[in-house]
């Protein structure tokens, strides 16, 4: 009988694995939204989607660095909060069946959704003249990162008193500084190509455009 | 503390020997990168010299690990309680925490005993294996006098502190250091004793 999966890989082996389906996840959506047609806004929600899920799960043996709060980000800039909030929960909920979900799940829907909504509020200033300003973009990627985490670390209190709410989340900067280092490095790499598919995709017809007024994203 | 400043001082360096020697169009993606990856090589370092400083910051004793330091959990440690006014010099007036690598990072002053505890070591599996680390990598500050009798091991003495010097001994009472596993008093001797991944081993002065 053969054992053909009895194959030892280590931490860095896996970690090239992962990182080789990732690419391949990503060039398979890159390739398939040539083939639609402009417009075509919830489709691209939906590859968006499995890109951020595959790079969290795939990418999950690196701590807290993931595409998914600059996609999230990319989301709310071009598309509105509603649809970037659709994403980010669908995203966790998605990627939570795999990495496992619970009481935190909600807490990371409501960040990244946060982030969402942060980048349909700034999208006037980081999107300027159909062009993304990629330096402010790492700003704000970077400060998402912060948020993020702690508003996930809010979901602490359902299991200690309030007064250790300060010192867990001084505890977890490392983490954090992972996260905002991470981000710019996703907005520095993905954040032209993303936003130039999205724009493609933009529904101008749609009420949740990204040249509506904020009042009316939200 | 010094690493912290060392990686920051590195940290600085690579932005700055990144930053020059790229074109402006492509600075940020260099730089980013550059961060990501140093940020992952240092983690480790970073996680727990920073774990270490902030430890201080959070006071639970009601905490499952006997309250000792988060950075401790399911590691196993080795703590000295004196009396008190017998601790050794440097060692009173609160506990003190010295990582297994002999970084001391941590000073409880409202535990209610005095001395220290060594910890952050983990696979030994026996008890003498685990304290002769532990005062090894207190720098020999809680070396041990012991007398080997055919039933096993009997400490005399821990830092020079004995257990008649702290309490009064005489024909129809006396002292001795008394070992704890777990919170346990221990059934068996420091030589004979089997250990757990999270065991914490304590050392106090027990009258009779």
């Amino acid at each position: 009988m053969f054992d053909a999966h009895a194959v030892t890989i280590g931490t860095h082996g896996m970690l090239l694995i992962n990182a080789a389906m990732l690419c391949l996840v990503g060039w398979a959506l890159w390739k398939a939204e040539r083939r639609l047609e402009s417009g075509s806004d919830w489709i691209l929600l939906l590859m968006l989607c499995v890109f951020a899920v595959s790079g969290r799960v795939l990418l999950d043996p690196i701590p807290n660095v993931q595409p998914v709060t600059i996609i999230v980000l990319l989301a709310g800039i071009h598309y509105g909060a509603p649809r970037a909030i659709a994403l980010a929960t669908a995203v966790t909920l998605c990627s939570n069946l795999i990495l496992g979900h619970g009481l935190w799940s909600l807490y990371q829907a409501v960040g990244w959704s946060a982030v969402g909504v942060a980048g349909a509020l700034l999208s006037s200033r980081l999107l300027v003249d159909g062009r993304l300003n990629i330096e402010r973009l790492a700003m704000v990627a970077a400060a998402s990162g912060f948020a993020f985490d702690w508003i996930v670390s809010i979901s602490a209190l359902h299991s200690m008193g309030s007064e250790l709410l300060l010192p867990y989340m001084v505890a977890g900067l490392p983490f954090d500084l992972l996260h905002a280092a991470g981000n710019v490095a996703f907005a520095a790499w993905l954040a032209n190509p993303l936003s130039e598919i999205m724009t493609k995709h933009l529904d101008t017809s749609s009420p949740m455009a990204v040249n509506d007024s904020v009042s009316s994203t939200l | 503390m010094s690493d912290i400043v060392a990686l920051f001082a590195l940290f600085v360096l690579i932005t700055i020997a990144v930053g020059g020697a790229v074109e402006d169009e492509n600075r940020l993606k260099s730089l980013s990168l550059a961060w990501v990856i140093f940020l992952l090589i240092s983690f480790p370092t970073l996680s727990s010299e920073w774990a270490r400083m902030t430890s201080e910051l959070i006071d639970d004793e009601n905490d499952s690990h006997y309250g000792l330091p988060d950075i401790w959990e399911g590691k196993q440690v080795v703590c000295f309680h004196f009396p008190d006014d017998h601790a050794p010099d440097g060692y009173d007036g609160a506990r003190y925490h010295i990582d297994s690598d002999g970084t001391q990072f941590m000073t409880d002053s409202d535990w209610n005993h005095t001395g220290a505890c060594i910890g952050g070591f983990s696979n030994f599996e026996n008890g003498l294996e685990l304290m002769d680390e532990a005062v090894t990598a207190s720098g020999g500050d809680f070396a041990y006098n012991s007398t080997q009798y055919t039933f096993g091991l009997q400490i005399n003495s821990i830092a020079g502190v004995n257990p008649c010097d702290a309490s009064t001994c005489s024909d129809t009472s006396g002292a001795y250091w008394s070992l704890f596993h777990n919170g346990q008093m221990a059934m068996v001797g420091i030589s004979d004793l089997t250990l757990k991944a999270d065991s914490v081993i304590t050392w106090s002065i027990e009258t009779w």
